[in-house]
């Protein structure tokens, strides 16, 4: 084995506690990930072999139609899965650059440092693949009581197959690989430069016209729905997905935006470093939030639920349960989002604070106050985070106005149903990065500033 | 030697880690606007000394004052308030926050002081320009080289009008040169501020700059009142 590469588990090692913590972040992260992707698939599944089965004479087919639901919920996820994937992969990625960069300095070549990464990330990746199977099984029986189509689903349903098993624990390693390896990019340029932070550079105005255009893809599409016939949910469903990925260009540029305001205004050291903070690394930011803006946007996309529940369903029992499920279906959707966001931003949150560890702890042996760490940490989540829902939630309201009409806006239990989404994700969030709080305290208590 | 209170000053300090002793009883005392550096090799104790005379750790016996107020009996928050008011820190490096240009990185210490921000970026501003470094305010900490990013950190330290400057290896990541410069820097600017100054350094050419040096070896003080 080449020698460098030999030394992976030692170096892994002698990272110490830090190390140990931000690995099973890591790996709690890639578990998560491959536990819920594993549950969604497994009920797309589900409801694809429910619709192939033949319908008795005199029943109304909505079988197809479950299944183009099943696949709205998996775009709707697909991202928040990604980031929170992506966030695992890019954790502690300060420390680790500072110790390749030196693996660089004594002579490592670049090909050698990508390797010992993606040994890292691969083994990282594997070790939550495998977990997230786990967690997929346990979470089989409680997904197999949720009520679809007048019935429950059997284990066997909602299995994804052996395959299905092999794919994620091959294919999440290889995700976690090529995501720690792209995030590399820089010491690999130059052994000097991991250490080095310069001012970032400017987003441009350009998200803002990918976003639009996103946005405005959907709206026409859905306008135009009525003529499209059968293609109407496949072409619905592809501009949502664009819609919605378009959400992830702009966010990390309106947070920029924020930033700049709050600077601006700041009059405090804690607003003053919140919002550097922000403006610093907004994408970092939308990691941490963004999982819950994209929560926003699919409980703002809900919300219009009560008005179709609403039409009067007595004489179609059919109906009545499409739309019972339709509910169903969206609940668990968000509360999946949810979860995810809250794992990000607590991963992302305890993340940033080994990643600071050094400059926390000579701040707060030149006297700074304990107080003011915990007061930017909680400013740097809060202000992007009610920002971002609130903003997900209205662009979902204005992305689905062409397809349901200003009735559907006007229901009183839909804007009651989104404040109360929203409350709750936010609370979730919140209470998850304040998980981080320990480890910054054990930070502020260590007296000995170690080298990185 | 001077006869009127020290302005720092220190008696018997002990300061064990287990079963090591890193200081076995310590007497050091530094007068208003003096500088005096503490020499010994790696593992000394010196950094642990540095540590207790600033209040970062507490001695396990053995007193520290300053102005002659003991700061032993203060609790952890108003030995972080202490440290806040009455002294300046330079470490090797890292103490800049990487997000903040230079210009805020120095007022920042006076904003916890509770500075209107305005007044105290006009006061980084100015310390930012005396030691050389004006048209860099808004340069960020990695858009400065070593020597220059410990100027911002020397004025950082003054900002507040300390009573006393610790340096702990101030030139410890710099080059010879840049290191000459940083030391004529920080002991200059520091006596002209009314500050004390304690330089750690295992560098006997950073220790040259210092009125006064001490060398610690096995926790304690060998070679005291060595004069510049």
């Amino acid at each position: 084995m080449n020698t460098v590469l030999a030394l992976a588990p030692r170096l892994q090692r002698a990272g110490g506690r830090d190390a140990r913590i931000t690995t099973s972040l890591a790996i709690t992260a890639f578990a998560v990930t491959t536990g819920l992707t594993l549950s969604v698939v497994g009920g797309l599944l589900g409801f694809t072999a429910r619709a192939e089965v033949p319908v008795p004479e005199g029943q109304g087919d909505d079988a197809s139609v479950y299944v183009i639901l099943a696949w709205i919920a998996v775009v709707l996820l697909v991202v928040p899965l990604i980031t929170l994937a992506g966030a695992a992969a890019r954790l502690g990625v300060a420390r680790r650059d500072a110790r390749l960069a030196t693996l660089r300095l004594l002579g490592a070549t670049p090909r050698e440092v990508v390797g010992l990464t993606v040994t890292e990330t691969a083994w990282q990746g594997l070790v939550g693949a495998f977990l997230g199977v786990l967690l997929y099984v346990v979470l089989l029986p409680l997904c197999a009581l949720l009520p679809f189509q007048g019935t429950t689903f059997t284990v066997g349903e909602l299995w994804v197959g052996w395959e299905g098993l092999a794919i994620a624990l091959v294919g999440v390693p290889a995700l976690a690989a090529l995501s720690g390896a792209v995030s590399l990019r820089r010491v690999t340029v130059s052994p000097l430069g991991v250490a080095r932070r310069e001012t970032p550079k400017k987003m441009t105005w350009l998200r803002v016209v990918v976003a639009v255009v996103g946005i405005g893809t959907f709206m026409v599409v859905s306008s135009a729905a009525g003529q499209l016939g059968a293609a109407a949910g496949a072409a619905l469903l592809g501009a949502m997905a664009v819609g919605f990925m378009t959400l992830n260009a702009v966010g990390p540029w309106v947070l920029g935006l924020v930033g700049k305001a709050q600077l601006r205004r700041a009059s405090t050291p804690a607003r003053l470093l919140a919002a550097r903070r922000l403006l610093d690394d907004p994408k970092a930011a939308w990691r941490v939030v963004g999982g819950l803006g994209l929560a926003g946007f699919v409980a703002g996309a809900l919300s219009i639920l009560p008005t179709i529940v609403a039409v009067d369903t007595s004489q179609d029992p059919q109906g009545a349960i499409l739309m019972d499920d339709l509910v169903t279906g969206a609940m668990v959707t968000l509360v999946v989002a949810f979860l995810l966001a809250a794992v990000s931003a607590g991963i992302a949150q305890a993340a940033s604070v080994l990643d600071r560890r050094r400059e926390i702890a000579l701040q707060s042996l030149a006297g700074t106050p304990a107080e003011l760490h915990d007061s930017v940490r909680r400013r740097t989540v809060l202000v992007p985070l009610l920002f971002v829902a609130v903003g997900s939630a209205v662009t979902a309201l204005v992305m689905f106005y062409p397809l349901l009409g200003v009735q559907s806006m006007l229901s009183p239990q839909g804007p009651l149903m989104l404040v109360g989404f929203l409350a709750g994700g936010c609370a979730l969030v919140f209470a998850a990065t304040e998980t981080s709080r320990p480890l910054l305290r054990s930070v502020l208590a260590d007296t000995v500033v170690r080298a990185d | 030697m001077n006869t009127a209170t020290p302005r720092l000053s220190a008696r018997g300090l002990v300061k064990r880690f287990g079963s090591t002793t890193a200081l076995a009883g310590v007497d050091v005392d530094l007068a208003g606007g003096e500088s005096l550096a503490v020499m010994g090799p790696s593992g000394s104790g010196k950094s642990t000394l540095l540590h207790c005379l600033a209040g970062i750790l507490l001695p396990d016996s053995g007193t520290v004052a300053l102005d002659g107020r003991e700061v032993g009996g203060l609790s952890d928050r108003e030995r972080s308030l202490l440290r806040r008011k009455h002294y300046g820190f330079v470490f090797q490096f890292g103490q800049l926050l990487s997000e903040l240009p230079a210009i805020e990185n120095v007022a920042l210490p006076a904003m916890l002081l509770g500075t209107p921000r305005r007044d105290a970026t006009e006061l980084a501003g100015r310390w930012l320009a005396s030691l050389g470094l004006a048209g860099m305010e808004g340069r960020r900490p990695g858009e400065l080289s070593g020597g220059q990013a410990q100027r911002v950190a020397v004025a950082r330290a003054l900002i507040t009008g300390p009573a006393v400057v610790f340096a702990d290896e101030p030139t410890g990541a710099l080059d010879q040169s840049t290191g000459h410069d940083v030391m004529q820097i920080l002991t200059e600017t520091t006596k002209a501020a009314g500050a004390s100054l304690v330089v750690v350094t295992h560098d006997a050419q950073v220790a040259g700059w210092c009125d006064r040096r001490i060398e610690v070896r096995d926790g304690l003080v060998r070679h005291p009142e060595t004069a510049r």
